[in-house]
């Protein structure tokens, strides 16, 4: 944790139309496999899309590989870095894979001379090689979520931000998958939200839970195994354990919203 | 490393041959072996006795598995690769022209046309060229309203992440828009049968242009989708506005359209539009790129 920051957010605010998505949260990540953990409606794609730099923030500092989002300038130095998974994206049936990452690849501008060899790498990592010349509409769910993958990969971001990426993969696929995600967070910054406690069990070194847009824990995943207390059942797994502590974490979450206002912070509490 | 004068003597072909095959005299092989570091001719017919020889074959598979390990590929394997772009030159334009040219946008541009022609050659109808350019300006904005955004770009929540997801791609498919409509109205426009006292074919290119960058710039403000809608709708009034007031006039509205595209003063006028929208266009180029906020 003593590398720089890569992401840092202070007082960020997300308003849609009434509702508060995200209510002056801080965070602040660096190079590695962060899980973005929350139930539905959470927060969680507000986060991602204001860090995709897509959505803007009503209030709240947003900075990204040193550069401040609500700069002009920076923000297109930052998209050049930057890949990004929406949770829902919709493609040009027409397109073969290799056309829908190239062209990511050119809005990207990616080098036109490294470009090439650059779709195929993305589209190698991601396992759809011997699909790379079929057309998008003929691909399965599966399948165009690793198409989505691979142009977001494209650009070898140095940060990924991947929204629901293993919704629609198969277990097999899962696992390949972290294994591409824990190969990715070795020099990029990562973040995956996820609803699947196994997916951050098995792949992320860090885990940030979000509460009605409100930050309800941050830690290692060790720490939020650990929340969950000793297990009865000797045969317990880590999934359970983190499941155990994402409840617990919720729960300890809620008690200190209902408790008072003060409940904004968890971590000073949770040591 | 090349001596001034070249050495007098020269290896013969049969202490060549020996020495491939190990048997010249030691001597012999020394000053071979000198010799050959400073005249290459020798060098060269040495190397080939040596290759023709019994370590030829040794040799090869030396050669090759050292190839092979400092990550030498075959060339015929090795050389289409990085000459290749992923996409070829003409899917290269199919995908700069972006959702509209591979949509209804198309098709309603080849109605328009096919019944313009419908009209003046199977019904007649002496009014078509006027009909087609009161038209022509408004169908670029249509192409401009189904090309980029959120609601007509099924991949713009990715491109909006990228740097060249803004005015970038939209000025790319404005132009591709502009690409197939210049010609084929025009072309379609001067096909038709003339209207005695009528503007020409190519009179419709400025007020579309200057209604096409008028979308853009209003656009930065709305949405391309509701400034397209705004000034195509304005447009269609002011010009059937008035022909809708004396029906019955098959070329009534001549005079109507003569006022909007004939004269200096009217291509005047829309020119100097064209360029006031292009400056507040420019004025406004960052606003494409903006974080979305709702």
């Amino acid at each position: 944790m003593n590398q720089p920051a890569t992401v840092a957010v202070t007082g960020l605010t997300v308003r849609h139309r009434r509702t508060v998505a995200l209510d002056a949260l801080d965070l602040s990540l660096s190079p590695g496999i962060h899980g973005l953990l929350g139930p539905n409606g959470a927060g969680k794609t507000s986060l991602i899309r204001v860090l995709a730099t897509v959505a803007a923030p009503a209030s709240g500092r947003v900075e990204l590989l040193g550069g401040d989002v609500g700069s002009h300038g920076e923000r297109t130095g930052i998209r050049r870095r930057l890949g990004y998974l929406p949770q829902e994206f919709g493609y040009y049936p027409a397109f073969t894979v290799r056309e829908f990452v190239a062209y990511v690849a050119w809005l990207k501008e990616v080098p036109a001379d490294r470009a090439g060899a650059a779709v195929e790498r993305a589209v190698e990592r991601v396992g759809l090689t011997d699909r790379i010349d079929a057309r998008m509409k003929t691909l399965s769910g599966g399948m165009v979520r690793r198409a989505g993958i691979a142009q977001a990969i494209v650009n070898e971001p140095e940060l990924l931000l991947l929204d629901e990426p293993t919704a629609g993969l198969d277990p097999e696929q899962r696992v390949d998958f972290r294994a591409l995600l824990r190969e990715l967070g070795t020099e990029a910054t990562v973040v995956v939200s996820t609803h699947l406690v196994e997916d951050v069990a098995a792949a992320c070194t860090d885990v940030a839970l979000i509460e009605s847009g409100v930050l309800a824990f941050r830690g290692t995943t060790a720490e939020l195994a650990a929340l969950g207390g000793e297990s009865a059942d000797s045969d317990d797994s880590t999934t359970n354990a983190i499941e155990r502590g994402y409840t617990a974490a919720l729960r300890a979450h809620r008690d200190r919203r209902t408790g008072g206002p003060a409940g904004r912070r968890v971590k000073e509490s949770q040591r | 490393m090349t001596s001034p004068t070249p050495p007098p003597w020269h290896v013969t072909d049969a202490l060549a041959l020996r020495y491939a095959e190990g048997a010249a005299a030691e001597t012999d092989a020394w000053s071979l072996e000198k010799h050959v570091e400073s005249c290459s001719p020798c060098a060269g017919r040495v190397s080939a006795a040596v290759r023709a020889g019994a370590a030829g074959p040794a040799l090869a598979a030396v050669r090759a598995e050292l190839l092979a390990s400092v990550g030498h590929r075959p060339a015929p394997a090795a050389a289409p690769a990085p000459a290749r772009h992923p996409l070829g030159r003409g899917a290269r334009i199919w995908w700069a022209a972006g959702p509209a040219l591979r949509g209804s946008w198309v098709v309603a541009v080849a109605l328009v046309l096919g019944g313009a022609f419908a009209l003046a050659y199977g019904a007649g109808f002496q009014g078509a060229r006027s009909w087609l350019l009161a038209a022509s300006p408004v169908l670029p904005l249509g192409g401009v309203a189904v090309s980029y955004g959120r609601h007509a770009d099924p991949l713009y929540e990715i491109t909006a992440a990228t740097p060249s997801g803004g005015l970038r791609l939209l000025l790319t498919r404005t132009a591709a828009v502009l690409a197939v409509c210049v010609p084929l109205l025009t072309a379609g426009g001067a096909l038709l049968p003339p209207v005695a006292g009528f503007p020409g074919a190519a009179a419709w290119l400025l007020p579309g242009l200057a209604l096409t960058l008028a979308t853009l710039a209003l656009g930065s403000f709305v949405g391309c989708r509701a400034a397209a809608a705004t000034l195509a709708g304005g447009w269609l009034l002011a010009v059937t506005g008035p022909l809708l007031g004396q029906p019955g006039a098959g070329t009534g509205g001549a005079a109507v359209l003569t006022r909007y595209f004939s004269g200096l003063v009217a291509q005047g006028s829309w020119a100097a539009a064209a360029l006031a929208c292009a400056a507040l266009l420019v004025l406004r180029r960052r606003s494409f790129d903006h974080l979305e906020t709702r």
